[in-house]
């Protein structure tokens, strides 16, 4: 056991540096070497506590999910380039989507209302919810920035920002959603996700743990889906000023 | 005699430029003046960067004076909603993008943004666009016919002045001549207010209206 676990992390730790070098070449070496050390941290102090956090009261695994919302909901707001008041419209439209995707799994019976159910699914919901929304408000600024033309020729027309901006925050919200529908499209066939593999492994019968799966898998798209369209929703506002003039600085 | 239609007093303007990772501001307008009378046709040149776009941008609120006065209709600008300011004061940008549909969707946009009761098929007339692109993809268009486009757009909003960013400096000579020469009919025929920015001396001469220079942040008429 121990022979695997020094395996493991070394190979990691290969791994990480192998994918700094290469970002070198992209010069966003100090974002994968960060972000990766980061996570290799984090996880192993997970695992660690997490036992423990399965064992305490359940409204410590509400907590523990508020908090997994929290910091999704400051990663996708420092992808917004820290645009006024996303902060606060991140950390909701993650947190509430989230939230309710998760009820009625355990609402049906689904899964059982205990820590060791409620905090993994919670932060599967929650992790996509961000990479999402982190990867639609990234593109709608892009899309913002590269077509201000249009936006501009609507705006001068007397259009509200929200009508000039439409094709722009649909652009946003379909690239974000590519890696979500390409799986979607190819479950089972190149791809046979995690929580499935998991209850197989421990022995669930296979038919239950696809229909699960397939729950699970719609409902982390719906999120995906609803928390990045309420981001770009509440994020446009913030790209003009009062006279709906496009922010420079926010571009 | 009626007061003024567009006025400006004492305007300042700083523009951020963006060089790399770095941003440098200067001063583009300082304290520039121009009064406009209703159905007037002036022009703006000046080397490029001068900010002669910058100035129509002030005038319909794309972008915000640093200081300084503008009235439309003895109205301060800012006193207007933005939206209904745009529609008074049309613009038809330097490189025309049309936006997604047919020539006809595009026409008819202000048309039903507004319900100005424009006549669709008319304007696309006065702006010499052939009966059969109506139904056309806009998007397949020459860049001359999308100026085309944009110019009908711009007219069925009903707006009383429209400005000019540099309409004719994307297009070949032969496409540049038949929209220099809409335009200069149109102002006449709408009873236009129109600014016009250009870099050509020769086309200002060629359009015959009023003409200014803008050099070192100041607007100065031309003589002669």
């Amino acid at each position: 056991m121990a022979d695997v676990v020094v395996l493991a992390l070394g190979l990691t730790v290969a791994l990480l540096v192998l994918a700094t070098i290469l970002a070198a070449r992209y010069g966003i070496w100090k974002e994968v070497s960060l972000s990766g050390a980061r996570g290799i941290v984090q996880i192993l102090i997970l695992s660690s506590v997490i036992i423990l956090m399965f064992n305490l009261p359940l409204y410590w695994s509400a907590l523990v999910i508020l908090a997994m919302a929290a910091v999704a909901g400051y990663t996708t707001f420092t992808r917004s380039g820290r645009l006024d008041r996303m902060l606060q419209a991140a950390v909701a439209s993650i947190a509430v989507t989230s939230l309710a995707m998760l009820v009625p799994f355990f609402a049906l019976g689904i899964f059982p209302l205990e820590p060791r159910y409620l905090i993994p699914t919670g932060s599967i919901l929650i992790g996509n919810a961000m990479n999402v929304s982190s990867l639609a408000i990234d593109r709608y600024r892009g899309e913002l920035r590269n077509r201000r033309a249009e936006v501009e020729a609507y705006l001068a027309l007397g259009t509200t920002p929200r009508m000039a901006t439409e094709h722009c925050l649909k652009q946003g919200i379909l690239s974000a959603l590519i890696p979500s529908i390409d799986n979607m499209k190819n479950l089972g066939l190149v791809w046979i996700p995690g929580v499935m593999t998991g209850m197989l492994l421990s022995g669930s019968d296979p038919v239950q743990a696809a229909s699960i799966q397939v729950s699970i898998f719609i409902a982390i798209f719906l999120a995906g889906m609803i928390a990045s369209s309420l981001l770009l929703y509440y994020a446009t506002s913030a790209f003009f000023t009062h006279a709906m003039q496009l922010k420079d600085e926010a571009l | 005699m009626a007061g003024p239609h567009i006025e400006l007093k004492d305007v300042y303007r700083t523009v951020s430029r963006r060089q790399g990772t770095d941003s440098a501001s200067s001063a583009v307008l300082k304290g520039v003046d121009l009064t406009v009378y209703r159905g007037e046709l002036i022009t703006i040149m000046g080397p490029s960067g001068a900010g002669k776009s910058t100035l129509l941008r002030l005038i319909n609120r794309l972008s915000e004076a640093d200081s300084g006065v503008i009235r439309v209709n003895g109205r301060d600008v800012r006193d207007y909603d933005p939206r209904e300011l745009r529609r008074r004061v049309g613009m038809v940008f330097q490189i025309p993008v049309v936006f997604k549909g047919s020539v006809r969707d595009n026409i008819a946009f202000g048309k039903r943004l507004w319900d100005t009761g424009a006549d669709v098929d008319a304007l696309a007339g006065e702006a010499a666009i052939p009966r059969e692109l109506m139904d056309e993809d806009a998007a397949h268009l020459s860049v001359g016919e999308k100026q085309r486009v944009c110019i009908a757009r711009a007219l069925a909003n009903k707006p009383e002045v429209l400005l000019l960013d540099e309409p004719t400096s994307s297009l070949d000579r032969a496409a540049a001549e038949k929209v220099e020469q809409l335009l200069v009919r149109l102002q006449s025929e709408h009873g236009l207010t129109m600014l016009w920015v250009t870099h050509e001396q020769a086309q200002a001469r060629r359009i015959s209206g009023y003409n200014y220079v803008l050099e070192d942040g100041q607007l100065c008429r031309e003589h002669g």
